[in-house]
């Protein structure tokens, strides 16, 4: 009868409905983190099953005569101009002695990685005692036999269609029944810089390339940063200049990452007369893109200090200086050091500023100072995926796999730091 | 002297007068703890002298190695005969090139005479004494800094302000990089920007229709003149941007507002970190995983249902960039959810609505400013996105609002023109500038624009 | 080094507490060969200067893909320790590069063919293998096509091949090639598209009366859609081949090389893009790749001269050296003998010559 009674009637018959809605909208809600999280896991899926074969090279086992004659022609030992291929081609030529004819012999010796003779040469440079002894070495074979004993090579398919000939392919299965050959951990990956030939390649050029640089713009960009975080935080007064360098600073965080290395390269480059593909010109331009990230973070950090703790100390006699650097910034740091280790691991990932500043390259030599020429590891990934031999489609995935280590690495560190900074005053 | 030697000499004076200058604040009051009688804490009077050791010195050694080769190079060619100090400019410098590189033992163009060699060997006595004044300047700088600072310590002095002072200026100092890297920006695009538009007149490259920098790539090839109208690539860098915005907005918007009102707050520790995973993972990581995986996918899904769908099409880019903003959107429209007062929502489920109404009447409406605001600036990490668009996007510069063909974007051809075959100064490499110039235009209104309109909405609850 | 350099360098190691070797004397001359330039060249170079610094005392060089314009142009900028000592090009230098190089002091270059790389029109292995003419060619990819009267153009009509010539199969057009910017498509324009230009006859007759209109006739590449420019990827252009078999895609000899059993090289005039066939000069399009060196480096800078001879080197770019592994077409026996003699007398550039 009444009207309350007639409104709890209406509630109560649109209550299915409701519900209904806000299952939907739940449901919804949940489908869409659900998809974010999904496009990662399949993300990863793809990623290690491309990149983790890459992490096993098979090996060749080779007894190898280090004859005086060939090395030490005058009695000396001579590392640079002796032969050390023909020694280890000597030693392939004994295991398989069916290759007749120059070029069979030829496509025998493609079953051998060029670092072979390398390895050789490296191991009498440290045992020079060895000399005249037969030694047993494991030595990297080539890449195609790499990718045949992975199954990357179809061995099936008409011969002219794959890199290896069938003759090849019976010395590799021989090899292989014979015990010679064996897959292990890929330590070249980790200790090598880079190279054309796949079974040498690593990405220690590149992981200390990205090293240096990032030493350049943490030392950089963290002081400056967190200055500057303060400055506009506490002291600046309200006026233009405040506001210009505020919403500079939003702005910059949000230029395109392309932009800067248009600017890398005008003035560091251009104007400084800074080296092309140095770390510290790297390190510069990360330095200024990662900036307004540890700024922004930084004044974020700030401000969640609560204003008691910065009367308390005003109150006590402190100057605004001393609050600041005796009490509100050990407070904040937590959350100053989260923001600076998001902005060095965007730093690490960034690339497209890099290939306008002379990082596309090729550097075999692992960089021992901010001005020797260096790659970095997004860089290395990107010529790595436009190298034609295939071996490299797996190893692009590998370098891929170990960027994303490190970057997972950092941000779990963030959030660890994060969840201590979470703190209820 | 080496320079790194004379910094750290500069180091150690620094730690010297440090304890100099305390030393002579506590001995005016007879030692610690003896009371207030100092204006300051001691410390700050033993700052006041490093201070004044250390800056005037690193200041002189700053502009001494800043004019030193202009100074030098001046005298060198003081020095050289009347024949050399006659010719043009430009064979000045090439002269004077080859006497640097002679002088650090290094490549030599042309031919050395006899007063090329003496001028090297002046060139390098010119340095070598440099050197020394330098070293003999900064550190008597440093001493005599150090000294005036320490005879002006007496009860009074007022050392705190002084430090004080001088942090502050550091601090205004490094909150105005901020400033010059803008500054830097813009002239570093400006000059060839300019350059090329007067080559190609600047109503052609922002209205022109047909962007097809098909320039000839030797003199004697003349093949067709290129045209430089910007429209086709800015349709498609919007092509690209608004599939992104249609996948990650919505996405991340309900994610935000499921973390933020429904998730256990378990569930949201686990999935929150895991999301801005997605937004820590490289753009070239995501720009092969466009063009590898996504766009062969699409491409034979759209062949199986009859749509012909280009290997490159602008979904693939798209899809995959809307993807990697996910994390931008949804954290900001955390953000701006958060910032939303309690005793609103409170209100409302007070009142009786279920949460989804409390949400989309009450929460969404008071933080729509907010939101509004990070999509802009997702809106601009977008446009100005790289990688995965140099990777998955292709570049023919289509004038289409097909998601299924091939587009390019400003990005895009910013790397192709500068990292082509072409002759460097020709339009082609010119027009590169003029895009980043355009680019970082766009996206300095953007994010101006999101940017206010964030800080206006978050001072309404303030 | 620079001053400012050495200004930042301290900076840096001041901050951060000196924590690993230091500035390192930065006022030591440059101890390595610097390449840069064309990323054609880049396989072919960066194999070399491997095996030169592995087998040799001297450092590996540094080499730079920037691409033959940018390459050359950082190139002539100047001699001495801070620029390049090598340029790759995909390209012969340009009269006008030359100039830029003389105004900024580098007078002497030296200009070394390194062999030929043979373009290809590809597609995936599973799709029908094409024959064609480079008429096919250039009717299928021009922006403009001579109409039936004489001096009459047409925009470009086809659509599928079999319309552009019957005995083709009826699959649509779409060919992945490079971007204008690239020295590959300038060399597969230059050698394809006109080559089947030259079919028509009174297109060819232009050339002798007006040569700008024949090259625009000849040189210009659709931009209907047909033909997509797929940047300098080349593995990705691979891979975009095998996911979609109707595609073509234009890329150098070395990928069809190395993607044997992913795609396969379409028959140009009769003749399949082999090895064997390409260093014999039948196939008709293929084009020479080059280096510049500056003479004035030559022996200032370590390790040069035996880069150099190691370029140079029967082993390296032989007919059967390593560079031929990679996909690089060796010059005949003759060419090579003269060009390794001529870097070994370090003969400069004679600008007739261009």
């Amino acid at each position: 009868m009444s009207d309350t009674h007639s409104t709890a009637e209406k509630v109560a018959a649109g209550l299915g409905r409701r519900r209904r809605k806000e299952f939907v909208f739940r449901t919804l809600g949940m489908f869409a983190t659900g998809v974010g999280i999904l496009f990662l896991a399949v993300f990863f899926a793809t990623l290690i099953g491309n990149g983790a074969s890459a992490f096993k090279q098979t090996f060749m086992k080779l007894e190898v005569e280090l004859s005086a004659d060939i090395i030490a022609p005058g009695g000396e030992l001579d590392l640079v101009y002796a032969d050390f291929d023909g020694l280890t081609r000597a030693a392939l030529r004994d295991k398989l002695p069916d290759a007749s004819g120059r070029s069979q012999r030829r496509e025998m010796y493609r079953l051998l990685s060029a670092g072979a003779g390398y390895q050789v040469r490296d191991f009498l440079k440290a045992n020079p005692h060895t000399l005249g002894t037969t030694q047993t070495f494991w030595v990297p074979a080539a890449s195609n036999v790499d990718m045949l004993m992975k199954g990357n090579i179809d061995a099936t398919i008409d011969e002219t269609l794959r890199p290896l000939s069938d003759r090849q392919i019976a010395w590799i299965r021989s090899l292989d029944e014979a015990g010679d050959l064996e897959s292990r951990f890929n330590m070249a990956l980790f200790t090598n810089g880079d190279s054309r030939e796949p079974e040498l390649a690593g990405i220690k050029g590149a992981m200390m390339g990205s090293l240096f640089m990032l030493l350049v713009t943490i030392s950089l960009s963290f002081p400056i940063g967190v200055a500057a975080a303060i400055y506009l935080e506490e002291f600046a007064p309200k006026n233009r200049w405040s506001d210009l360098i505020e919403v500079n600073i939003n702005n910059l965080a949000a230029v395109p990452s392309i932009v800067f290395g248009l600017l890398g390269l005008a003035v560091f480059i251009n104007w400084m007369s800074l080296p092309r593909s140095a770390p510290l010109v790297g390190g510069l331009v990360l330095t200024l893109l990662t900036l307004p990230v540890i700024i922004i973070a930084s004044r974020a950090a700030i401000k969640a200090v609560p204003p008691s703790i910065r009367e308390a100390a005003l109150g006590l006699g402190a100057s605004q200086m001393q609050v600041v650097f005796h009490h509100v910034m050990p407070l904040a740091m937590p959350g100053m050091l989260t923001g600076t280790i998001i902005g060095m691991s965007r730093a690490l990932g960034e690339s497209a500023p890099l290939l306008m500043i002379g990082m596309v390259a090729f550097i075999v030599d692992v960089p021992t100072s901010f001005t020797d020429p260096a790659s970095a590891l997004p860089v290395q990934i990107y010529l790595w995926a436009d190298s034609p031999e295939r071996a490299f489609a797996e190893r692009t995935s590998a370098a891929i796999i170990v960027l994303l280590a490190f970057l997972l690495l950092m941000n779990l560190a963030a959030v660890i730091l994060r969840r201590r900074m979470e703190r209820k005053w | 002297m080496q320079s790194t030697t004379l910094i750290l000499l500069l180091a150690l004076l620094a730690t010297a007068a440090f304890f100099f200058g305390r030393g002579r604040s506590l001995s005016l009051v007879g030692g610690p703890g003896h009371g207030p009688a100092l204006h300051s804490l001691p410390g700050y009077y033993g700052y006041f002298v490093a201070i004044w050791c250390v800056l005037p010195a690193l200041l002189l050694m700053s502009g001494w190695m800043l004019l030193e080769s202009r100074v030098v190079t001046a005298l060198v060619i003081a020095g050289l005969p009347e024949s050399y100090q006659l010719m043009p400019e430009g064979q000045l410098n090439l002269l004077i090139n080859n006497i640097q590189n002679l002088a650090s033992g290094d490549v030599v163009s042309v031919a050395v005479d006899e007063s090329m060699q003496a001028a090297a060997t002046e060139l390098n006595g010119y340095l070598t004494k440099s050197r020394q004044l330098l070293a003999a300047f900064a550190l008597g700088l440093a001493c005599l800094g150090g000294a005036l600072a320490w005879r002006r310590i007496d009860r009074d002095f007022r050392a705190r302000n002084r430090v004080e002072a001088v942090v502050r200026w550091l601090l205004i100092g490094a909150s105005s990089i901020a400033v010059l890297t803008t500054i830097g920006i813009v002239l570093s695009v400006l000059f060839e920007a300019i350059r090329f538009f007067q080559k190609v007149p600047a109503t052609e490259f922002l209205f022109g229709t047909t962007w097809s920098p098909q320039t000839a790539i030797r003199a004697d090839q003349v093949g067709s003149s290129g045209s430089f109208g910007a429209i086709p690539l800015f349709a498609g860098t919007m092509l690209i941007t608004s599939i992104a915005m249609v996948i990650a907005v919505p996405i991340g918007l309900m994610t935000a507002i499921y973390l933020a009102e429904y998730s256990t707050t378990r569930v949201r520790g686990i999935a929150k970190p895991l999301l801005e995973v997605l937004a820590g993972i490289p753009t070239v990581v995501y720009g092969f995983f466009a063009a590898l995986t996504v766009a062969p996918w699409l491409r034979s899904t759209g062949d199986s249902v009859g749509i012909a769908v280009s290997s490159e099409s602008a979904l693939a880019a798209g899809l995959v960039m809307g993807i990697m903003i996910i994390p931008l959107v949804s954290s900001l429209s955390d953000d701006a959810i958060n910032a939303v007062p309690s005793a609103m929502r409170d209100g409302a489920l007070g009142l009786g609505s279920t949460r989804s109404e409390t949400m989309t009447k009450v929460i969404l409406p008071a933080a729509l400013p907010g939101i509004v605001g990070g999509i802009l600036l997702a809106v601009s990490r977008a446009i100005g996105e790289t990688m995965i668009v140099v990777m998955a996007a292709g570049l023919a510069a289509n004038l289409t609002a097909n998601p299924f063909e091939a587009v390019t974007t400003v990005t895009v051809q910013i790397v192709t023109l500068l990292v082509g075959d072409q002759e460097f100064d020709s339009a082609k490499t010119l027009a590169a500038f003029a895009l980043g110039l355009m680019l970082f235009v766009v996206t300095l209104c953007l994010n101006v624009l999101g940017i206010s309109v964030v800080r206006k909405y978050r001072e309404q609850y303030d | 080094m620079s001053t400012s350099a050495r200004l930042i360098t301290l900076l840096v190691a001041g901050i951060s507490a000196l924590a690993f070797a230091g500035p390192s004397s930065a006022q030591s001359g440059r101890d390595y060969v610097y390449v840069v330039g064309s990323s054609t060249v880049y396989p072919f170079a960066t194999v070399v200067a491997e095996r030169f610094g592995r087998g040799s005392e001297f450092k590996t060089p540094k080499i730079e893909s920037t691409g033959s314009g940018g390459g050359l142009k950082l190139f002539c900028d100047g001699v001495g320790v801070d620029f390049p000592d090598v340029a790759n090009a995909s390209r012969a230098i340009k009269a006008s590069e030359v100039e830029t190089c003389a105004a900024h002091g580098v007078t002497e270059i030296v200009e070394v063919k390194i062999g030929y790389d043979g373009i290809v029109l590809a597609n995936a292995l599973g799709a029908p293998a094409m024959k064609l003419s480079r008429a096919d060619i250039f009717m299928a990819l021009a922006k403009e096509i001579p109409g039936k009267g004489e001096g009459e153009l047409i925009a470009n009509p086809y659509t599928t091949w079999n319309e552009v010539n019957p005995e083709l199969p009826a699959i649509r057009i779409e060919v992945l090639g490079p971007p204008p910017t690239s020295g590959t498509r300038d060399a597969f324009v230059e050698l394809a598209m006109e080559g089947g230009c030259k079919t028509v006859g009174w297109v060819k007759a232009l050339k002798s009366t007006n040569k700008n209109q024949f090259k625009a006739i000849c040189h210009t590449i659709r931009e209907d859609g047909a033909f997509i420019e797929a940047g300098e990827n080349d593995n990705l252009i691979v891979q975009k081949l095998q996911a979609n078999p109707d595609a073509f895609g234009i890329f150098g000899f070395s990928f069809l090389d190395q993607n044997m059993e992913k795609v396969k090289g379409s028959l140009i005039d009769g003749v399949a893009p082999t090895f064997d066939d390409i260093a014999a000069g039948d196939y008709p399009v293929s084009r020479p790749l080059f280096f510049y060196v500056k003479k004035a480096h030559v022996d200032v800078i370590p390790g040069l001269r035996g880069f150099l001879r190691e370029f140079t080197s029967e082993r390296a770019w032989g007919e059967e050296g390593y560079l031929s592994d990679r996909g690089l077409i060796p010059m005949p026996d003759k060419e090579r003998l003269t060009i390794a003699a001529n870097v070994r007398d370090l003969k400069p550039l004679m600008l007739a010559e261009q």
